[in-house]
């Protein structure tokens, strides 16, 4: 691993601990939208904030979002997950190994990075609640991975969601679309029915970061810069968009900008 | 005594059709969303490029875009305020609106420091705007706007 390789991996880390504790605490929540009594949440950044003016860079995004009700009541079941990245940015999966979903199957985070480390994009956290009748609501907290992946023959995301307490294993694969507008680059997963009604996705914090290289040639999954012109030291990125689609069909969505500065 | 009476009578009549026409929650929203949706996607029509324009430093450019943005958004923000507001959620749609009134000096003052060619200050403004505008939305996040809320996307 190179030296700049290093100190973008700790910067990475510094920014997903410090939104981690950001979300602990519960201090910053970021944007937020309400539809009906559902409220949807999204938080992020990038590191690092000094991205070249005229050309792509490596970076890390974190992302962490949360989905509530303003009366307390039951969470909506969620049926589709979209986020949305900018289109000033760049995925770039070219020489990256590929994990396929079903090498994931089943198998606990050592298992599931010994099968497919070579292909991992990114980590997180996931909080489902999980309602039960005439029993209290309990939570499950699960580990994510997240893999580089083909799916349906295009370019994908495999996210394996683990819980101990439980022990649950989810695999869900995301496929990469491209679409107008600002949000041109999106992960669009659909959150198969055997998943059964009573598990309520509630929260997740994630950072994709990943380096590696090929043919020589260091490269990043994740690239984007600060497009502003020399006169000015900083600018805005529309970083992400978070949108889910209930399954009463109602869709909800939050977006959010963030500072990026000129290197 | 006749006059006080019938001065009394005329003011419960006036507070009675005001009551009678101050709508539900339910039915403000819509009647809100159906007046900023085609000015949202008007925005984003006129403001295609904009920040790409200032990026490559067309600034007079941009700032021809965010002049047009604005008097759309001046336009939207005087017709949403001419609706009738629920009763119960006047403070709170009084506070929204001095937030809607600044974004749209916002705005006006980021177009004219593009003009005078001040990206710098029109950068700032431009912070203040993104502010500004999630403070908005948290004030009516009950109501659940989608067109009606401040999306930074929208501009270019």
């Amino acid at each position: 691993m190179t030296r700049w390789a290093t100190a973008a991996g700790v910067a990475a880390a510094v920014l997903a601990a410090a939104v981690s504790v950001g979300v602990l605490t519960g201090a910053a929540r970021g944007e937020r939208t309400q539809r009906g009594e559902v409220i949807v949440s999204l938080d992020g950044g990038i590191s690092p904030l000094k991205l070249p003016r005229d050309h792509l860079a490596p970076l890390a995004i974190h992302l962490s979002g949360d989905i509530r009700t303003a009366d307390g009541s039951l969470l909506p079941r969620v049926t589709r997950i979209e986020i949305g990245l900018p289109v000033q940015g760049a995925v770039s999966t070219r020489g990256l190994p590929k994990c396929p979903a079903r090498r994931l199957r089943n198998t606990k985070p050592p298992q599931a990075l010994a099968a497919c480390g070579g292909a991992l994009i990114g980590r997180g956290n996931l909080t489902a609640k999980v309602f039960l009748p005439e029993q209290g609501p309990f939570e499950i907290h699960a580990r994510l991975l997240l893999f580089n992946s083909r799916v349906d023959g295009y370019r994908g995301v495999v996210l394996q969601a683990y819980s101990s307490e439980p022990p649950i294993v989810v695999v869900l694969p995301f496929t990469l679309r491209h679409r107008r507008g600002t949000f041109g680059r999106v992960l669009v997963a659909d959150l198969p029915k055997d998943l059964g009604p009573r598990p309520r996705l509630a929260s997740f914090e994630m950072t994709l970061f990943r380096r590696y290289r090929y043919r020589g040639e260091s490269r990043s999954y994740l690239n984007a810069s600060c497009p502003i012109p020399p006169r000015l030291t900083a600018g805005f990125l529309t970083l992400a968009r978070a949108a889910y689609t209930l399954s009463d069909g109602r869709q909800i969505g939050v977006e959010i900008t963030r500072g990026c500065r000129g290197a | 005594m006749g006059r006080a009476v019938f001065l009394v009578m005329i003011a419960l009549a006036t507070g009675t059709a005001a009551a009678a026409e101050a709508p539900t929650r339910d039915e403000y929203v819509p009647r809100l969303e159906a007046i900023c949706k085609p000015d949202a996607l008007a925005t984003e029509r006129v403001s295609k490029g904009a920040k790409a324009d200032i990026r490559a430093e067309r600034f007079a450019v941009a700032a021809r875009k965010f002049a047009k943005a604005t008097a759309i958004y001046s336009s939207t923000v005087k017709r949403m305020g001419a609706v009738p507001r629920p009763e119960g959620d006047e403070a709170k749609l009084g506070k929204w609106f001095a937030y809607l009134e600044r974004q749209v000096s916002y705005l006006k003052q980021i177009t004219a420091k593009l003009r005078q060619d001040d990206p710098i200050q029109a950068q700032r403004l431009t912070a203040r705007f993104i502010h500004n505008g999630n403070l908005a939305n948290n004030v009516v996040l009950a109501f659940g706007f989608d067109y009606c809320s401040f999306k930074f996307s929208r501009y270019g």
